[in-house]
């Protein structure tokens, strides 16, 4: 079951590409052990720092667990910014609703948060399956129709009292936040359903013969016709479970970490998580590492400008580079040969 | 008559660096290459071309470096996808990511500053027709490169060799390989010649329409540029008349936030619902319902999409 090979080679790779980041940093005049010390510190040195750092993982672990379902079917979803924001959508209409001052205002808002998410995902699978259009166009496209849908929310139906700006709707009522318990506001609820989704997800994808016909999908679409089942429902399927867990990001951004809903609600994330899942492909445990991974990277970065006076678009360069050098390293196969160096050394 | 025509003036200046990316990434698109790096190459591209255009005071300077910058960057697009057969979507879109992260980080010390001007040069006799002479021939010399670039492109890509090699390696590789064509370098070069305009379009943003450097400078610039590209249904003169429409609709989102912020935030948008329609129709008309759509609304709407768009090397092609 184990592949130990495949860690072995994940290893050095890990390493390689951790030296290319540390080369990079050199290049640009930065000493990679101070980014690195203020990184750690200004994500994990306190429970408050911690919460933070939670707070920005669950979205990120989110959106990429959803990717992993279109990546198996072979799909570029791209279309993922969107999901998360009509996610977001979703959850303040719940929010503002006459529910929103009623503790179970949380849970109906993840519903809904999946319902508007999914509507958005099954937009590109359709435009995929019946209109043949390229998802990349499709995805990118509605993207940028849900980013006009909830510019026009924010300032217009939504707008807060008496003025019209760009800065966000009027907080929503204390029951509609996620719930949190303790004193540093740890939001167990939230966890919890990443831990489940996450499970469900290993389970379906690995045992279950939804998971095994995505995975055919994604690999040869032509051949799934040779074993009688349409590709397309499964296409579809895939897209329809991404937004939906897309959409429960969108909900932890607007009613966890930011309490209303701005217009850059998605914060990024969706392509962020395109660049995790382009490494971790279909390893879930692999994504819930990377996101934890990159969530301390963003987090820790926001300290970066007061501690060492650097602006925080070096961390996207860190991620960046990590993505393309890893990418680049898989190609060239280069860790074999590393790896019967090693092992020729042990075995003289 | 005068407020039209000053209208018209604007649009086609302000449109400059739109047509000259939407034609780079449609001879891109033609070779079978989406360059998805199109955000970050003229973002980055921007930055340098402001940079050195700064440094020696020199614009054309800064237009040449963005030129050659942006055909590195495509070179290297090109090496992962033909000699690593790398997903070249997965290439393109990490690559925005980082070249607009690098550009912010490296454009810090450039924030609204003050470089050299490109300057409006007057055509001789022709800029004194009425109306058409302000129009047309009273620009500044990278508004002529573009308005002539339109016609070079459509003559490149259907009337030369070369070419029709691109897109004949963008159609069907096998078939143009088993015919002689070297699929690969043909590849590269519509790639290269992609990646330079993506370029110059970057060096035209910082030194001209929209002048200087500030944080996310280009943001959003590129991801329309590949959505301006469909609609214009990889043909050069329907992806300017693309690019001028969007130029059109800019000019009035700037006029309409004095009337309301709402239209001006959501007009620049536009082209991302328009682009989803014209995908759909696209497939449309090639189902048995669409005779009764009228022919000349077919054929101002669809467009070839080149049947490898998006697609690796076939693995026959060593």
């Amino acid at each position: 079951m184990f592949d130990f090979d495949n860690l072995k080679i994940n290893l050095i790779r890990l390493i390689l590409t951790l030296l290319i980041i540390f080369f990079t940093l050199i290049f640009f005049g930065i000493s990679p052990f101070e980014v690195f010390e203020s990184i750690i510190y200004g994500s994990l040195s306190s429970e408050s720092k911690f919460i933070r750092t939670l707070m920005v993982w669950a979205p990120i672990s989110l959106a990429s667990l959803a990717l992993i379902y279109t990546f198996s079917a072979g799909m570029w979803n791209i279309g993922i910014e969107g999901q998360i924001i009509m996610g977001a959508v979703g959850a303040t209409f719940i929010a503002r609703s006459f529910l929103g001052e009623y503790l179970i205002s949380p849970y109906i808002q993840i519903l809904f948060a999946m319902l508007f998410g999914g509507f958005w995902g099954l937009l590109s699978a359709l435009l995929k399956v019946k209109g043949n259009v390229h998802e990349i166009f499709s995805g990118l496209g509605l993207d940028f129709v849900a980013s006009g849908i909830i510019i026009f929310l924010i300032i217009g139906p939504w707008k807060r009292d008496g003025i019209a700006s760009t800065g966000g709707t009027d907080l929503f009522h204390k029951s509609s936040w996620v719930p949190t318990i303790g004193s540093y506001n740890f939001p167990l609820m939230l966890i919890l359903i990443i831990l489940f989704l996450y499970l469900i997800s290993y389970v379906v994808l690995n045992f279950t013969s939804l998971g095994i016909k995505l995975k055919a999908t994604g690999i040869n679409v032509l051949a799934t016709e040779r074993f009688y089942f349409k590709s397309d429902k499964y296409i579809i399927f895939s897209y329809l479970i991404a937004g939906s867990i897309a959409g429960i990001a969108g909900f932890s951004q607007a009613s966890g970490a930011y309490h209303k809903l701005v217009p850059s609600i998605s914060g990024g994330f969706g392509f962020l998580s395109i660049l995790i899942v382009l490494i971790s492909s279909k390893n879930i445990y692999f994504s819930f590492i990377l996101s934890f991974m990159f969530s301390i990277l963003i987090v820790g970065g926001s300290q970066l400008q007061i501690r060492l006076g650097l602006d925080n678009s070096i961390i996207g360069i860190i991620q960046a580079t990590f993505v393309l050098s890893w990418l680049i390293l898989q190609r060239i196969k280069i860790e074999n040969k590393i790896l019967q160096k090693i092992s020729g050394m042990f075995y003289k | 008559m005068i407020f039209f025509e000053n209208t018209l003036v604007t649009v086609i200046s302000l449109s400059t660096p739109l047509v000259i990316a939407v034609i780079g990434e449609t001879i891109s698109e033609k070779s079978g290459v989406i360059n998805l790096s199109a955000e970050g190459t003229i973002m980055i591209c921007a930055l340098f071309g402001f940079v050195f255009g700064y440094i020696t005071d020199i614009a054309i300077v800064g237009f040449l470096f963005a030129f050659f910058l942006g055909a590195g960057i495509a070179i290297f697009i090109s090496y992962c996808d033909i000699k690593l057969r790398m997903d070249q979507i997965a290439v393109g879109f990490v690559l925005t990511v980082f070249l607009s992260h690098l550009s912010n980080y490296i454009g810090q010390d450039y924030v609204r500053l003050n470089g050299p001007m490109i300057t409006k040069i007057q055509i001789p006799l022709l800029s004194k027709i009425p109306f058409l002479g302000n129009v047309l021939f009273n620009h500044s010399f990278i508004t002529y490169i573009s308005i002539l670039l339109i016609p070079t492109a459509w003559f490149f890509l259907n009337k030369t060799t070369l070419g029709l090699s691109i897109r004949s390696a963008g159609e069907n590789p096998l078939a143009a390989n088993s015919r002689g064509i070297d699929v690969k370098k043909m590849r590269f070069i519509g790639t290269v010649i992609g990646g330079s305009l993506l370029g110059l379009a970057g060096a035209t943003f910082s030194l001209y329409t929209k002048y200087g450097w500030s944080e996310g400078h280009t943001t959003n610039y590129g991801w329309i540029i590949l959505a301006i590209a469909i609609f214009g249904g990889w043909n050069p003169y329907r992806a300017a008349a693309g690019a001028y429409s969007f130029g059109l609709l800019q000019v009035l989102a700037i006029k309409a936030q004095s009337v309301t912020l709402a239209l001006s935030q959501i007009l620049p948008l536009l082209p991302f619902p328009i682009m989803i329609f014209v995908l759909i129709f696209i497939q449309y008309i090639n189902t048995k319902d669409a005779r009764y759509v009228p022919r000349v609304i077919v054929s101002l709407i669809v467009g070839n999409q080149p049947e490898a768009l998006g697609k690796k090397l076939p693995e026959e092609i060593k």
